[in-house]
């Protein structure tokens, strides 16, 4: 056989099984029952993953969809609806093995004809980051039920981090083959794998879900049910996990500002880990087409006015950490040696006066607009101390505010001068890196390189670490446009985000591994 | 009022209220696409990764690259046959997911209505026929009160009191969810929900009510007829009953007409705080998402339902003021 | 007049209003000489509570001095009420008499078209139109005019239309009086009284519906109001009490003085009544 034995869980291998071992709830013995209520927010337009992927959704869905793979918090693979599998040694070639005795929630098995379907045909048409990838298989055939071959054009080393549930889900192929995939009936009534399925959806109240009891883990899931309610207030919220209404919040649903006060709480739990595989990265965003922004000596100034432990500690209150490069520390290929400059305001005026940006006698250098990112209060607040930071170095920031549908109109038409973004790394900087420093990437779309940065250098760069199949190789060229990124500062990172899971201390197994509140939760329980 | 010309009265006024309503759908359709940004960009903004092709697909299916006269055709033909189109961020029929939610927000306002025109009339009232004295002072002190505090903060205090430190009351939600309930518990369940909100959202219009019954009250009850009324010996409590508060009643009416649709809007402050799942924070959703559809669709709704109201309070101007004429 | 300050006086509760009106617009019109500094500065450490760090009424979540924001916010949500209320009465008191007085088919156009406005739930349409100009202390105020003005209009009507078979207004169109004349000096004086108590209240609506827009994240991002001030405090009400409480305190503060002052000018027009007050 022609396939190096890298796969078959011995790369990945039992020290990950460890790790997540020592994360699941030990000397507690998992008790049958109970309903698990908790929190979505905003409230999802529909809970098919792959129609709509927005983050509600996505933690919605997966109690109820599942992938071959999860991902450990170092971002290793562990097996989901894949059993085992295999890569080549050439790295083109990929086998998984599927469990047995999968059943759909409408009781028909699943094969290898679902996870081909929802590979080729589902996520293919209608995810554009699924579209991406999945264009370099060559051919995808089942050799029998249990068996999935995939063939790449070339190889990909990141490719095993697409089959995560909020990136590739599997679908029934009976329910959606030969109907428009984003209207078929049971778009509104989703049928997956996982261990729960769907029972009710009140609109702008409540979205229900109950056991699966054929789910393929004899025994599981331990919880009887789990209830997602819509709050859109963020007080109401705090009050909700407060008043034991709700026994676990996550994502969004709590204001940074309300941490520190619930982690008072004697019966509750704060968590930031199992954010790992998404490392959202949050900058401040600049259009480069915009005088003076084209200069990176302003870029480089603006970075060294602003003082991101600040905004760790007093706006996020310690959720979090501040950025240091382009990549997030938990993304693969990190390089913790290349850091951005610190904060440091009276060089940063004079690299503006290097740059020939003077300043006028009200000590104004240049005006700016600023469009605050409209996901919630606390990036309003970012935005404000963004533009007292820049007034020390002269910059003023006229704000103007949109709602979410004009911010990405307007980003991704190049409509604004400087605003606030973050964007999700998916483990991998080619998945989730890449696209907003590469010239080839620069398109009229929200998430691509909208800023308009353009080096030869770092294309190069880029280009190398995607195709090359070797992970030190693939180190080298990261290394080296880390390097050149956080000289050249084409978008001024500000902080590593985390969100806080906050649940009752009596929930046990909640986050066990990097997609943390994105698992199917089969083995969370409510301990007596 | 001749009640042989009613049904004529009637079709006139249903009439002009249809051309309103059209004219209003209009309006809102075109306001509404001038806004920036569509449903497709929000959609793509949403999730965290798009392209050129994924926009175009989402643009076509929602039927936006057809020209915008075009699109407001085929929506106003749907409007004739009572279809209200199709949301497709949510893939669902508007009148869905309005039917779903509309309950919710009648409920609401429907009881915060009662409890503040009912509580609000008597207090004003009351004021009036004790101008002047502590009682008057107390109830002008109160509306004044309740007046000049926004209403979400209102709701906030109500929730810190009753559900966070006496823990009488649930927070948030209409009702509650989870627990299997039948009969009479599923109603005390739901109005144990309903209290708080619809307390803050009565509070702000019984203190409208109770300034303005008090104010017209003041001035009725000087004009001449009540004078005669007094001087043919007319006992005091028949003569404000039967003249002045009836009289007094007109400016109350006109502003109950309005407050039907005003009732909406600060639906949503309090849908907001109390996570109420009605029709306002559906239209604020809408908006935010650029759901054209269903914003158009609230629209529709609540005009139809101000439209008529308007209409029943026409019909009681003419029964409790004889002297205006429903005129054509 | 003299006779006018007279009977205004005699309403304490009014000449308080009045007392603290001016109060507001002092502290408004002194704002940069009690707080030189502008209010978005960073002065001292988050949250802290009233009196510390030389923090009179405490600091933000940003470490922003709560009363500097009080201060010069006065004068915008100041600004916004009388600009708003103003344009407002314009609109409505013109339509509604023209209506009320004119009958027929004028006033069947002209209701029409107030019931277009008044059809389209208030708070939602100025929510819309804020979105659509995008928010800024121009839309804002545009936005609350043109969804305040129907009530003042619809009330003028109602008021016009029961003056008008008054004795005294049918007596006035015998001896042969010009329309306009009888609207402007026997009509309106006389429908008066309700229309200040209402523009009252709306001045105060006007502040309450900024701060409800900015609740909502519709404020003007670059302009300090009270409403920005309890929008930004609302979410931290558990945490840091005194940044809700004080802005809330000089919107509730504002609207009473400026509903006492409209009472006590209702009373001070309508002698009538003052003297059964008195």
């Amino acid at each position: 056989m022609a396939f190096s034995r890298r796969g078959l869980m011995a790369a990945a291998g039992a020290p990950v099984l460890m790790r997540v071992a020592d994360a699941l709830a030990q000397g507690i013995q998992p008790r049958r029952g109970g309903i698990l209520q908790t929190i979505l927010t905003p409230e999802p337009p529909i809970l098919q993953l792959g129609v709509n992927n927005q983050g509600p959704t996505l933690v919605a869905a997966s109690k109820m969809f599942q992938s071959l793979l999860t991902f450990s918090p170092t971002l290793e693979p562990i097996p989901v609806l894949a059993k085992s599998w295999e890569v080549s040694g050439d790295g083109r070639e990929y086998v998984f093995r599927l469990q047995d005795n999968v059943k759909f929630h409408d009781g028909t098995p699943m094969t290898a004809d679902d996870v081909i379907f929802s590979i080729m045909r589902f996520h293919m048409e209608l995810a554009p980051r699924a579209r991406a990838i999945f264009q370099m298989i060559d051919s995808a055939t089942a050799p029998d039920p249990l068996t999935v071959r995939l063939t790449l054009k070339q190889p990909f080393q990141p490719f095993l981090l697409m089959f995560e549930v909020t990136a590739c889900c599997i679908v029934s192929k009976r329910l959606f083959d030969g109907q428009d995939f984003r209207t078929a009936p049971t778009v509104q009534r989703p049928v997956g794998t996982g261990p729960f399925r769907f029972v009710e959806w009140q609109r702008g109240n409540f979205v229900r879900l109950e056991r699966f009891e054929e789910y393929w883990k004899p025994g599981q899931p331990y919880l009887d049910g789990i209830i997602y309610r819509i709050v859109p207030d963020s007080q109401s919220r705090r009050l909700a996990i407060e008043t034991g209404q709700v026994q676990m919040t996550q994502a969004n649903d709590i204001e940074p500002f309300d941490v520190p006060g619930l982690r008072q709480r004697p019966n509750l739990t704060v968590e930031t880990k199992g954010w790992e595989y998404f490392s959202p990265l949050s900058w401040m965003e600049i259009n480069h087409r915009v005088a003076p922004l084209g200069d990176p000596r302003v870029r480089r100034a603006m970075s060294m006015a602003i003082d991101r432990n600040f905004i760790t500690n007093r706006l996020w209150f310690g959720v979090g950490k501040p950025a240091t490069n382009p990549i997030a520390s938990t993304t693969r290929f990190h390089d913790t040696a290349v850091k951005i400059a610190g904060h440091d305001v009276r060089t940063a005026n004079q690299l503006l006066d290097a740059a020939g940006l003077r300043p006028n006698a009200q000590g104004i250098r240049a005006t700016l607009k600023h469009i605050p990112l409209p996901y919630g209060e606390i990036w309003t607040r970012l935005s404000e101390y963004l533009r007292q930071s820049m007034r020390q170095i002269g910059i003023q920031l006229e704000m103007e505010s949109v709602d979410a549908g004009s911010w990405a109109r307007r980003i991704g038409n190049w409509e604004y001068e400087t605003s606030v973004n973050f964007v999700y790394q998916y483990g991998d900087p080619t998945l989730g890196v890449e696209r907003t420093y590469v010239s080839s990437n620069i398109q009229r779309v929200t998430f691509t390189n909208t800023g308009g940065y353009a080096n030869p250098r770092v294309d190069e760069l880029f280009l190398a670490a995607r195709s090359a199949a070797d992970a030190t190789e693939r180190q080298r060229a990261f290394t080296d446009a880390q390097k050149i990124l956080v000289e050249e500062v084409p978008q001024i990172w500000l902080t590593e985000l985390a969100f806080p899971t906050i649940h009752d201390k009596k929930l046990n197994n909640v986050i066990t591994t990097g997609v943390g509140v994105h698992t199917s939760f089969d083995d969370v329980f409510l301990a007596g | 009022m001749d009640l042989t010309r009613l049904p004529g009265f009637l079709a006139a006024r249903l009439a002009k209220a249809a051309v309103v309503i059209l004219a209003i759908v209009v309006c809102n359709f075109l306001l509404i696409h001038a806004a920036p940004g569509d449903p497709a960009s929000v959609i793509a903004g949403q999730s965290g990764a798009a392209d050129e092709r994924f926009l175009a697909q989402l643009r076509e299916q929602f039927g936006l690259d057809r020209p915008l006269h075009v699109q407001l055709w085929i929506y106003l033909k749907g409007v004739l046959t009572l279809d209200l189109g199709f949301s497709h961020r949510q893939q669902l029929p508007v009148w869905t997911l309005i039917q779903a939610r509309l309950p919710a927000t009648l409920l609401l306002t429907g009881t915060a209505f009662v409890f503040a025109i009912v509580t609000g009339v008597t207090l004003g009232a009351l004021a009036a026929r004790r101008v002047g004295r502590w009682a008057d002072s107390l109830i002008t002190v109160i509306a004044l009160t309740f007046y000049a505090t926004p209403l979400f903060w209102i709701g906030l205090m109500l929730v810190l009191v009753f559900s966070v430190w006496l823990e009488w009351l649930p927070s948030f939600g209409m009702s509650s969810v989870g627990v299997e309930l039948h009969g009479m518990a599923v109603v005390l369940d739901v109005a144990q929900h309903l209290l708080l909100p619809a307390l803050t959202l009565g509070l702000f219009y019984l203190a409208v009510y109770a300034r303005l019954t008090r104010a017209t009250m003041l001035e009725v009850a000087d004009q001449d007829f009540v004078k005669t009324a007094r001087a043919k010996g007319v006992p005091e409590g028949r003569v404000l009953r039967a003249h002045v508060l009836r009289n007094a009643m007109l400016p109350v009416i006109t502003f109950a007409g309005i407050q039907a649709g005003q009732l909406v809007g600060g639906a949503i402050l309090v849908e907001t705080v109390f996570a109420w799942p009605g029709i306002g924070r559906l239209a604020f959703d809408a908006l935010l998402a650029r759901d054209y559809a269903v914003l158009l669709g609230v629209f529709f709704c609540t005009s139809v339902m101000v439209v008529a109201f308007n209409l029943v309070t026409d019909l009681l101007y003419a029964v409790v003021d004889p002297r205006v004429e429903a005129v054509g | 007049m003299m006779d006018f300050w007279r009977r205004f006086r005699r309403n304490r509760g009014a000449v308080v209003g009045l007392c603290i009106l001016v109060l507001v617009l002092l502290l408004s019109a002194t704002a940069s000489l009690l707080f030189p500094d502008s209010p978005w500065d960073m002065a001292a450490a988050p949250f802290m509570p009233p009196g510390e760090m030389g923090m009179l009424l405490g600091s933000d979540s940003l470490g922003r001095d709560v009363a500097a924001g009080i201060a010069h916010g006065a004068r915008i949500s100041l600004l916004v009420g009388a600009v708003s209320t103003a344009a407002a009465l314009l609109i409505g008191v013109t339509l509604g008499a023209i209506a009320g007085y004119a009958g027929g088919i004028v006033d069947d156009a002209l209701m029409r078209f107030t019931e277009f406005f008044q059809t389209i739930p208030s708070f939602v349409f100025a929510i819309l139109l804020v979105a659509i100009f995008s928010p800024s202390i121009g839309s804002i105020v545009f936005a609350i005019a043109v969804v305040s003005w129907p009530p003042v209009a619809r009330v003028v009507r109602a008021e016009v239309l029961s003056l008008r078979s008054r004795e005294f207004v049918q007596a006035a169109e015998v001896l042969g009086k010009a329309p306009l004349a009888i609207l402007l000096t026997d009509v309106l004086p006389n429908a008066l009284s309700p229309i200040i108590v209402l523009s009252s209240l709306m001045v105060a609506t006007a502040i309450l519906t900024e701060s409800a827009l900015s609740f909502l994240g519709l404020g003007d991002p670059n302009l300090m109001t009270w409403g920005f001030l309890i929008g930004a405090g609302r979410s931290v009400i558990r945490i840091a009490w005194w940044m809700s409480v004080f802005p809330g305190l000089a919107i509730f503060l504002t609207v009473l003085a400026l509903n006492l002052v409209g009472e006590g000018l209702s009373d001070a027009l309508n002698p009538r009544l003052a003297r059964r007050r008195a």
